[in-house]
């Protein structure tokens, strides 16, 4: 089954997350910040990293840098709590960098699990 | 924010609204991050009230129950959307940006993901120039310049010079302290463009290859330097390089606080 990485700050959302794709079979990664997701990246492994934008440490737009630069074809969704809106927002500026998918938070975990389904088919 | 007329002051003739962009911004910036934080709480609440309701097909009462937590989760969306709202009008305000500390910072932040054999030189005679934007406005310009040098010269190696100086500097023609109009240069070593696509370079969907992203980048710098009322253009020759010159009128020296 695929390999999908979590980088999420929030330890409550970030087990949510690992629960609802571990039911559906996918193999989780999980870190709490970027720093700690480059150090965990594998790419042999992990085909999708969903990633939180505002965190401590290395931020979420690092992370799909760095993650692109190791695997370019490595899928990304970008998740954040700023919204949409506005052009000097994370999400819009993650879309820039060339994420696969942005979605705002708050969202319902079946909306992210069948983004994830589709990427990776 | 505007500072109101006390309705108990005896004398109330000394008090003036006073527009105050920077509170506002700064204003702005928390309640984005309270948005920010509470929409991520909001998320977990959804996400275990979906997953309980999937176990709870024979207990209707209790699945009433766990409908009535995600109903209360709605009200708190809306008023987290009403706090993004405050935040996205607060970030349209103009501040004093100073321009060489918005280089810094995109430098600072991209420099961990610039490929080895890239070099950035930083050449800046306009230290204390402030040009008046919107926070992030300047910084999603340079990022979008540095990462479109940075991606012309992958993988072979260069560097990327960026200039910031007054004009009045380069023309001879002094007007006491001012600068009044900056003028910033991006210059690579990287892949050079031919004069076909120089000239559609700042149309949306324009990239040098697919490789190279969205092709949204520059039409975005070309907006945002319209909005600040300046202009940029680009000079190019394939194998040799590129350089964007960008001149942005009514910049003004000062030591402001730091806000940009």
């Amino acid at each position: 089954m695929a390999g999908v990485m979590i980088v999420e700050d929030d330890s409550a959302l970030r087990e949510l997350l690992r629960d609802a794709l571990e039911k559906r079979k996918y193999t989780v990664i999980a870190a709490a910040d970027g720093k700690e997701a480059l150090a965990k990246f594998r790419p042999s492994i992990v085909d999708l990293v969903i990633t939180d934008l505002l965190m401590p440490e290395e931020d979420g737009l690092m992370v799909i840098m760095k993650i692109r630069e190791i695997k370019p074809s490595t899928k990304v969704i970008a998740i954040s709590g700023g919204g949409m809106a506005g052009p000097g927002s994370y999400l819009m500026m993650a879309s820039k960098l060339g994420a696969d998918a942005v979605i705002s938070k708050p969202f319902l975990p079946s909306e992210l699990v069948m983004k994830v389904k589709e990427l990776l088919e | 924010m505007s500072a109101r007329k006390d309705k108990n002051q005896a004398d109330n003739s000394q008090i003036t609204p006073v527009n105050d962009p920077v509170a506002d911004s700064r204003l702005g910036a928390l309640a984005g991050g309270i948005a920010h934080d509470l929409n991520t709480v909001i998320t977990t609440i959804y996400g275990y009230s979906e997953m309980a309701l999937e176990g709870l097909a024979d207990s209707p009462e209790a699945a009433e129950n766990v409908r009535r937590i995600i109903g209360a989760a709605d009200r708190a969306r809306m008023l987290t959307r009403q706090l993004l709202d405050l935040s996205r009008q607060a970030a349209r305000e103009k501040v004093p940006v100073r321009v060489a500390a918005v280089l810094d910072d995109t430098i600072d932040f991209i420099r961990p993901s610039v490929p080895e054999g890239i070099r950035i030189l930083r050449r800046v005679t306009a230290h204390d120039a402030y040009v008046n934007a919107v926070p992030d406005q300047l910084f999603r310009v340079f990022l979008n310049l540095t990462m479109n040098a940075v991606q012309a010269m992958t993988p072979k190696g260069g560097t990327l010079t960026v200039t910031i100086g007054c004009r009045e500097d380069e023309t001879g023609i002094h007007q006491g302290d001012q600068c009044r109009e900056l003028h910033i240069r991006f210059s690579d070593t990287g892949k050079g463009m031919d004069k076909a696509l120089q000239q559609e370079v700042f149309k949306p969907f324009v990239s040098a290859g697919k490789e190279h992203g969205t092709g949204l980048g520059l039409s975005v710098v070309a907006d945002a330097i319209r909005e600040l009322g300046g202009t940029i253009t680009v000079s190019s020759e394939p194998g040799v390089g590129s350089a964007f010159d960008i001149i942005i009128p009514g910049a003004f020296f000062g030591t402001l606080p730091e806000k940009h």
